[in-house]
This record gives structure tokens, sequence and C-alpha cells, in this order.
């Protein structure tokens, strides 16, 4: 079933000036500069996002989904992120928060930390207790990572834990119920997601490890700041509050890793870094490791490409509310209940992730050595800089757009100078 | 031209850079398409055999060549050379010494690793000169 993929990222034309700071984060190396705009190689981006916080003139840009999408529901709930709880200053209490974003236009809210507790202990007492199990285990929680897991190191693809992430756990539970409690059909009821993660609206619309999500539609915490400020001051507090230690914690990088209570775990976040570590797992140099926690965006989820709030201070407000919050418990015949969602499937990965190549110069060998050798003899050439200037992040990409024969009309414009100032000479 | 062939230069006791020529070749096989088996392999007997050079030896090179059929590591050195190769071999057994074993490394297993991830090893050594060592790995069929 070829399905057309639709990325999340995009650019809006109109404010790009060609100035290659997005060129030079991408970690995929999946944007170029033609004719002065940024272009996205699509087989190769994997939304994370990092384009969107680096351009200096608002270019890069997220399509999400439309309020209008719930009118198609005859009943509405929200799930909003973990992440939402640091965008405001911590006297305003979660409870107000929340519904603060319930009175947007939906008919329930539902907290996405029923779904961290359940990751938590579903992993803490059952799957990373399971023997023969590969280390070191990665979370299957940034879907930037899984997606950068499929294009540069596709050997770690089995390391991923098959447990779905707590979002999509919560929202299984909260569309279940709320059939059982209205009578209404499955697709009768709406679930928005609020989101702080571009990767995050790409895999619920091109979902892995999944066939479909039970979440119909995706929005961004940027584009309802301004709704949920009007709302705080005429909602109520709300007896919600469901929130553990624990789930707080999920939102910001180590806290999983600290909930799961491994003895020999790994944190890692910011894209860059969690190259670097991965690197390193292929090599086979960190066997020893039981959990390694990735984030692509730095400082966890509180740094997602989509929110209004630095994530530092954002840190700082849900640690706040960490304090006062108790740990998360679970009665035995809950487990069990949900270690049985997990084993049927419910609520586990149980499609295969597949590799993506999209490094390689060619499908077939024998082409692929003939056009690294083209590669090598023609940055022999290139001045070495990797200044972008060309459009190409580096004179090695630039050397291999020519082989490939992405762009013929690209210019180095170094090598251009350097001929003037020797023919003035 | 149906191969090619590439020479990193491995400096004694820089372990700044220690890692970086096989962190290359993994980079330069991933664009040829390899599979990722023979990837992984040669990668892992690269970073091994670099790794050696950098704790045992005078300074030396890694080279590789890569043709349709198979990819071919060569790992050489100016010394010192290895006094008994039989027992270098055994998992465990390491030369290293207590500052570098105290950097993590030298556990004794980077022969017996590179062994087990080629096809065909070949190690050859002289005390007092140096020691060389050729690796196969073959592509897998339809690859």
């Amino acid at each position: 079933m070829a399905r057309e993929y639709l990325h999340s990222v995009i650019l809006k034309e109109d404010r790009c000036i060609g100035c290659t700071n997005c060129l030079k984060v991408c970690p995929t190396e999946a944007i170029r500069v033609r004719d002065g705009k940024a272009k996205i190689i699509p087989e190769r981006c994997i939304d994370c996002g990092e384009c969107i916080k680096i351009c200096p003139n608002h270019a890069k840009n997220v399509i999400t989904d439309d309020l209008s999408l719930l009118k198609k529901y005859k009943y509405n709930i929200v799930v909003p992120s973990l992440t939402l709880y640091g965008q405001f200053p911590s006297n305003i209490g979660i409870g107000k928060m929340l519904n603060a974003v319930k009175l947007i236009g939906f008919d329930e809210v539902v907290e996405a930390a029923i779904g961290a507790d359940i990751s938590v202990h579903v992993l803490k007492n059952y799957i990373l207790k399971k023997p023969g199990i590969k280390y070191p285990v990665i979370n299957s929680s940034c879907p930037a990572i899984i997606r950068l897991i499929q294009v540069r190191f596709p050997d770690l693809i089995p390391n991923i834990i098959d447990l779905e992430t707590p979002i999509e756990i919560a929202s299984r539970i909260a569309k279940s119920e709320a059939m059982e409690k209205t009578g209404l059909s499955y697709d009768d009821i709406g679930l928005v997601f609020i989101t702080p993660c571009t990767a995050r609206v790409t895999s619920v619309r091109n979902p892995l490890g999944i066939e479909k999500s039970y979440i119909d539609g995706v929005i961004s915490i940027r584009e309802i700041y301004g709704d949920i400020v009007r709302n705080i001051d005429t909602v109520s507090n709300g007896s919600i509050g469901k929130s553990t230690k624990e789930s707080l914690l999920w939102a910001i990088a180590g806290g999983q890793a600290a909930a799961v209570k491994v003895d020999n775990h790994l944190v890692v976040d910011g894209i860059s870094n969690v190259i670097k570590v991965l690197e390193e797992v292929e090599l086979g140099k960190l066997e020893d490791v039981e959990f390694i926690e990735c984030s692509a965006c730095l400082g966890g989820c509180v740094g997602g490409p989509l929110l209004i709030q630095n994530s530092f201070v954002a840190k700082n407000r849900i640690m706040s509310y960490v304090k006062k919050a108790q740990n998360s418990t679970m009665s035995k015949e809950d487990l069990d209940k949900y270690i049985n969602m997990y084993e049927n499937g419910f609520f586990r990965l149980t499609e295969k992730i597949e590799p993506k190549s999209v490094m390689s110069l060619d499908t077939d060998l024998l082409k692929s050595i003939q056009k690294m050798e083209m590669v090598t003899e023609i940055m022999k050439n290139l001045p070495g800089i990797d200044c972008g200037v060309c459009g190409s992040p580096t004179c090695r990409a630039f050397a291999e757009d020519i082989v490939k024969g992405d762009d013929n009309k690209a210019v180095c414009i170094v090598k251009t100078m350097e001929g003037f100032k020797n023919r003035k000479a | 031209m149906d191969n090619i062939k590439y020479i990193f230069e491995v400096e004694k006791d820089d372990f700044e850079r220690a890692g970086e020529a096989s962190s290359q070749i993994k980079k330069i096989l991933r664009q040829l398409g390899l599979d990722s088996g023979i990837i992984r392999r040669v990668s892992i007997a690269a970073y091994e055999a670099e790794i050696n050079l950098v704790i045992h030896s005078n300074g030396g090179t890694i080279s590789i060549e890569i043709d349709p059929g198979k990819v071919t590591i060569y790992a050489n050195d100016k010394g010192p050379g290895i006094e008994n190769v039989e027992l270098a071999m055994k998992e465990g057994y390491s030369t290293a010494t207590e500052r570098v074993r105290e950097m993590g490394f030298g556990a004794g297993m980077g022969l017996p690793n590179m062994k087990r991830c080629a096809d065909n090893f070949n190690i050859n050594s002289i005390l007092g000169q140096g020691t060389s060592i050729v690796m196969q790995i073959y592509m897998k069929d339809g690859v």
C-alpha cells in the first residue's frame, strides 16, 4: 500500500531568504538551497523540526490540523501533551490549564498522565524484565529518533522497545471508554492531541509500528496558546489531577530513565548527541547499558519545536508540580490488565519498522563505486570549507549532488572567486 | 575501474581521534549502499584494528579496498611487533598498560573480535619491525 507520506515540516517561501542556517543543522542533510530558497528532500526528512527552531526568519513551519475537524464528530476528546504544564507560571495549576484547553471546544479532556503511568509500570515490571532482551533497549517515545534510526542506524531497529507511546496509550483508553460511556461508535468520536512535536504530527498521519493511530487530529501548543491564555481566567481549577511524579517527569530528559528505575541507564538529548551515542551502540561499545533514553530535542520534549516557553523555564515550572505530586502506584489487577493489553497488541508496536536507505549513491553496487570515485575526484577541486553558499550543506554533499545528477546549475562561488583573483594577479 | 581504495593514517596514543578512521569507513560504506550487516562487521573490524594501532603500535595505517565482491581491510604498523601471536589471539589476553586499561580499553577482545567479524583473517608480525593484518568480508549474494 503506497500511501503518500505526508511531512509536517514545510517552508513558507515568502519568508525564506536562503540564508543557509537550516542547511547546517539538518541531521540527515535533507535541505538544499536552490534559486535562493530552501528545499526539503522528502525522502531524507525525518520531521525533527531542528530547521524550525533555527530559522531566524520563521520561514520553516508545520502543517497541523484545523479545529474545524471537530465538526466531523459527535463527541470530541482532547489529550494535551504533558509539556503543556511548563508553558505557564506554576501558580496557575494543572487543573486550570486542562480546563482552559477543554473550553476551546471539546467535550472531554483526558490527561496524558494515564498513558505515562501505564508505560512506566508495564516497562518497569514486565518489558524490561523479559528474558532474552536485547541490550541496550532504546525508548520508543521520540518519533524523530525512530525515524533517524530508520535512516541512519537501521541495525538498531530491533533495540527499540515495542511499547506504544504514552499519548497513543492514553488516546486508546480514552476513546474506548468514551465509546462505552456515550454508546457512540468509533467513527463518531474525535480525538485531538495538542503537541509540541513536528515528528509526532507526522507519525499520527504516517504511523510507524502500528496500522493506524487512534488520534484523529494534531494541533500544536503554539497555535492554541492564545486561546488558552484567554480561557485561563474564566475556568475553574477543576477536580482533574491524575499527574504523578513519574508522568510529569516524562516530558523532561532523564525522566523516563528515572521512572523505570533501571540500574545501568544512559540519557542523551539533542539529535547530534543522540547520533554520537547511537554510533557507539552500533560498534557494540554499550552492551552493558540496559536502557537508553533518547530525545531529539535538548531538554527532552519540553524543548520541542512547537512550544512557546523556553525549555529551561518550562522544566523549572514542571519541577514545581513534581514536588507536590505523589509517586505513581498501580494495583496488581490493573498491571495485569495492561500487560495483557500490551501482549495482545493493543499497546504494542505490532507492525515491523522498515529501514530506509536514502544515503546510498545508487542501488547498484558497481555504479555506487563508480559514483563514489567521481565524488572523490570532484572533491579534490573543492575548497573543503563547507560554507553552504552553493546550497548544499557540505562540499562532500555538493559533490554527491552533482554525481547523483540532482542539480547541474549549482556553482562553487569560492572556486569562482579564486579563479577571478588568479586571473587578476 | 571497479574498485576503490582509501588509506587513513593512525598515530600512536592519539586517543582524541581514535575511531575517526573507522567512522569515515562506515560513512563510505553506507553511501555505497552496502548491506547493513556487512557494514557493521567491517566497522567493528576496522574500529578494533584502529584502536590497536593507537594503543599498541608506534603508528600505522588502516586501508580499505572495496570491489563488487568483497571489502578488504588492511592494518599495517611500524612496530613494535607482537611477541606471541597465538596468545594475542586468545580472548581476554591483553598486553595493554595499566593507564590504557583505566581508560576502558585493553579488554583483550580486539583481535578475537576482528577474526570473528571477517570471513578471512590473516595476521603477520615480526618483533622489532611491525605487524600487518588483512581481513576480507564478502558481500552476500544479490547485494
